[in-house]
């Protein structure tokens, strides 16, 4: 067991905190392009890292080794790199209480992936593949993937926390690509959650690749979305990255703290009446969901808009402190290679009544975006995220599909517009990148809005 | 096990299994980090990251397996691993054989230095530090939002069946800071700034200077109105907006997958004539520079785009072998864990002659952008996004920077509209030599 290895390490600890973690992130990969498989891949990597406090100032230091005597050099590191950049610290760190956790979690699974047969997955990226490139003869190459990422993380800190963790993600992507005379566009769809092979019964990876060929199919020889601010519904499969980059991020207490949107706003209102906003560690099946976060603390369900009234921020330990609220359990570190900073979990909007017609009802001319691509965000509350298909929406009716855009807007001023709500929730994997990248979930259900399109000059 | 001892041990050991050839790729890298936030040091750290990768072939059916732990027993377990993937994986009929031993060009010069290798956590820090203070000393409205300065140093080895036995190590040393300058209850728009290479010959006071100027400018912005107009980008977006799909477009797998829109159309104009793009593996201290590629193939010289004529494509072993050519040494890892990709080494745009002041004075109406924030759609060419760090152009003269402006446009349309290129070349983080780059004919979004 890692852990009593960790626990006995720690006994040799000379800082004032310390908390080390063991993470072995063991994966299987299947790969298939255009009808040919180009990966099979199984491995993993793992590992320890101590994170030491020594008067307010912190040290990190990480190991592939397993070894006793460099699981303890790691940890006399991180100590001594606390001590020396000491002098160089204008802000010392100290840590909300939290209660020491000891406890085991693992992942809820119907049919356990690992224990899958490998033919019987591999299949079913070849059916997929065959299936996309079976579409239409437009299209001319796709890549289906499956993955299975199995993590494995103990942590044990000086203040007598005892936890391991068992966390397993399946996650799918489709790209599908068209051409057709001299005009060339890619599709992608995903799916992704904390859960067993039962992800596939939800939605079968086969389904996914049809939407992609679907769309990639369709958009081919179709023009640009033009560019200018127009009344949208963004797609419920989308919602989830406006709560991730346009709100989520300003609610982060690091970028709270060195004066993002959200700053100072507690109690204010900063979205339409109809928007609540959260983050939620525990999420049944999220890709982000974890027990515990890196810290050792308890995660939760954390309320950041309530019917447009900030209620709260994500928080450290350290960040908790400072704000004098509790630890929200937002520490997390990609793996055991970097010291955990704060990270949405799953973040989403919640559900509405309105159906897609109804939501289209209202608009006279707009769009109906659909399909996600990158997003990043400033913490002014500037964000911008891709989009791959605007459905023309004329006197509230749907019309013709272009090729999507980037969308881009203050996330205060395109929630304080958000003014219908549908009904058809779902919750999305995602990755974030934030100094390190991380598993996290996105969800909401369709609404409508306004937003900038970064389109085509009239 | 050392690397040198790991590679050959497992070729040898995935050929008793039964393999018909296998390829072992180890690396060890460690990373001095500094991680800046807030204008605090957010945190320090040193990690050794090593492990192996092997990929084993059985019947034209390709297996890969990869750990973090390099004891002969666990390298025995990997092999094995591999064979049982492969025997699962179904035929690629495409798959040829791994490379053959070539002899290796002379190390290029400048892609190891001894003083990179040897910096600790705090030498690291005082590189950051000095960036800090040298952002704070150029304006004293300037805030250090967030920053990274890392020293790397990795060693790689690589074996394979077919005689591939070599190795070879290299430094990185890479800063980047993110300012945001702050004046009577305004914050400017995020100003980000780096620097990138091999050796000590690395400037923090430069970051920092540039990162608090660009900050400090983007203050007191006003909004445009639509138009079609003409786009200054820097190196950075420059590389972003039209090198990645040019590299997209040049990728050898993308063009035998059709994936290409430049698929048949080697000897063709492509691009304005001044367009002179190569890819050189061996470029003296270029950042992507090595003796050899991620499967052990000499790199080399490939001219990409001549006179605005695309001259030709790049590859790894398996995008060759399909054609009957031989790699040009273009195969990328971005570790022991992850399977070959074709990527360029150092993809170097030829310089013009003017002056980035020249080029601004050369727009009747048009922006100047130093960040995009945006979607680049690499194999149709659409970039879509926000403007940042962004300055309205009017007759030759920056007039104020812009704020909630938004571009878009299509890179392969836009290396057709070049209007200038600058001479001002520098590296970026995809490996990229580009100058200033002036274009036309974009689209310019506003409320």
């Amino acid at each position: 067991m890692m852990l009593d290895t960790l626990v006995k390490c720690l006994g040799k600890s000379v800082a004032d905190h310390v908390e080390m973690r063991y993470h072995r992130r063991e994966a299987l990969t299947i790969s298939i392009r255009d009808g040919k498989m180009d990966e099979l891949n199984k491995g993993f990597v793992e590992g320890v890292c101590s994170r030491a406090l020594v008067k307010g100032s912190w040290g990190f230091s990480s190991t592939t080794s397993l070894e006793e005597k460099e699981i303890v050099k790691a940890l006399k590191d991180a100590t001594s790199l606390a001590r020396a950049s000491k002098p160089k610290k204008r802000r010392f760190a100290n840590l909300a209480e939290v209660k020491p956790a000891e406890d085991s979690y693992t992942t809820k699974m119907k049919r356990d992936p690992r224990k899958a047969d490998q033919e019987e997955l591999v299949r079913l990226v070849k059916d997929t593949d065959a299936n996309v490139r079976g579409f239409s003869k437009r299209i001319v190459s796709d890549s289906v993937v499956f993955a299975v990422i199995d993590d494995d993380l103990a942590f044990a800190s000086s203040e007598g926390a005892r936890i391991t963790q068992r966390i397993v993600r399946c996650t799918g992507r489709v790209m599908a690509t068209a051409r057709e005379k001299g005009n060339l566009t890619s599709a992608y769809e995903s799916i992704g959650e904390q859960s067993g092979l039962e992800v596939l019964e939800k939605t079968p990876l086969i389904e996914i690749g049809k939407v992609a060929a679907e769309r990639a199919d369709k958009l081919v020889s179709a023009p640009v979305a033009p560019g200018g601010v127009f009344p949208v519904i963004l797609e419920n499969k989308i919602v989830g990255l406006l709560a991730h980059e346009a709100v989520g991020h300003c609610s982060e207490a690091d970028l709270v703290y060195g004066g993002s949107f959200l700053a100072g706003k507690v109690g204010k209102k900063v979205a339409s009446n109809i928007v609540t906003l959260v983050d939620d560690g525990r999420y049944s099946g999220g890709l982000g969901t974890m027990k515990y976060d890196d810290e050792g603390v308890p995660t939760e369900k954390t309320v950041v808009i309530e019917k447009g009234v900030v209620k709260g921020f994500l928080h450290s330990r350290e960040t908790a402190l400072e704000f004098k609220v509790h630890a929200t359990g937002n520490a997390r570190a990609w793996n055991f290679e970097f010291d955990p900073i704060i990270r949405m979990r799953n973040t989403y909007i919640e559900t509405g009544d309105q159906s897609i017609e109804e939501l289209a009802e209202g608009i006279k001319e707009g769009y109906f975006l659909k399909g996600g691509l990158g997003g990043q965000a400033d913490f002014t509350g500037e964000f911008m995220f891709g989009t791959q298909e605007a459905v023309k929406i004329k006197n509230g009716r749907l019309g013709e599909s272009l090729r999507g855009v980037t969308i881009s807007g203050n996330a205060f001023e395109v929630l304080k517009n958000v003014n219908a709500i549908g009904k058809d929730f779902i919750m999305r994997a995602g990755m974030c990148g934030k100094e390190q990248i991380n598993y996290v979930g996105m969800g909401g259900p369709s609404l409508r809005t306004k937003v900038m399109l970064g389109g085509v000059t009239k | 096990m050392s690397l040198q001892a790991s590679t050959p041990l497992a070729v040898k050991t995935c050929e008793k299994l039964g393999a018909d050839e296998a390829e072992a790729y180890a690396q060890r890298t460690r990373t001095v980090e500094v991680v800046l936030e807030r204008a605090e040091i957010q945190s320090e750290r040193v990690k050794v990251q090593q492990g192996i990768g092997i990929r084993l072939v059985k019947k034209k059916g390709l297996g890969f397996a990869f750990s973090s732990d390099l004891s002969k027993a666990s390298v025995e377990t990997t092999c094995r691993n591999a064979l049982s993937l492969a025997r699962t994986a179904i035929p690629n009929p495409d798959w040829v054989s791994f490379p053959a031993a070539e002899k290796l060009p002379k190390t290029p010069t400048g892609t190891f230095d001894e003083s990179v290798a040897a910096l600790s956590g705090n030498d690291v820090l005082k590189l950051a530090m000095r960036a800090f203070d040298a952002a704070k000393k150029q304006d004293k409205r300037a805030e250090i939002d967030d920053g990274k300065f890392s020293a790397i140093a990795s060693e790689i080895a690589v074996s394979n069946s077919h005689g591939i036995e070599a190795t070879q190590k290299g430094t990185l040393l890479e800063g980047f800071l993110v300012c945001i300058a702050k004046e009577k209850g305004e914050v400017s728009s995020m100003a980000f700034e780096y620097d990138i290479s091999r050796s000590m010959k690395f400037s923090p006071e430069s970051i920092g200077k540039s990162a608090a100027e660009k900050a400090a400018a983007s203050l007191r912005p006003k909004t445009t109105e639509s138009f079609v107009g003409q786009l200054v980008l820097d190196a950075d977006t420059a590389s972003t907006i039209l090198l990645y799909p040019l590299l997209s477009s040049v990728n050898a797998d993308n063009v035998q997958r059709r994936r290409s829109l430049w698929a048949d159309k080697l000897g063709e104009k492509v691009a304005v004539p001044p367009l002179n793009v190569t890819d050189d593996g061996l470029l003296s201290n270029g950042i992507g520079s090595s003796i050899f590629d991620a499967e052990g193939v000499p790199r080399q010289k490939t001219p990409v785009l001549t006179k605005g004529v695309l001259k030709g494509f790049l590859h790894n072993s398996f995008t060759a072998n399909k054609e009957k050519r031989k790699s040009s040494g273009n195969a990328s890892r971005e570790n022991y864990n992850t399977l070959p990709v074709v990527f360029a080494s150092n993809l170097i745009v030829e310089p013009g002659k003017k002056k980035l002041d020249e080029i601004v004075s050369l727009v009747d109406k048009g922006i100047i952008m130093r960040r995009f924030s945006g979607n680049v759609r690499t194999d149709s060419g659409e970039f879509s996004g926000i403007a940042k760090q962004a300055g309205y152009i009017e007759k030759g003269e920056i007039k104020y920077p812009l704020k909630e402006t938004m571009i878009s446009g299509n890179a392969f349309n836009a290396l057709m509209n070049i209007v200038a290129i600058g001479r001002e070349t520098r590296p970026t983080f995809m490996n990229s030599y580009v100058p200033p780059i002036l274009i036309d004919k974009v689209n310019i979004v506003s409320k």
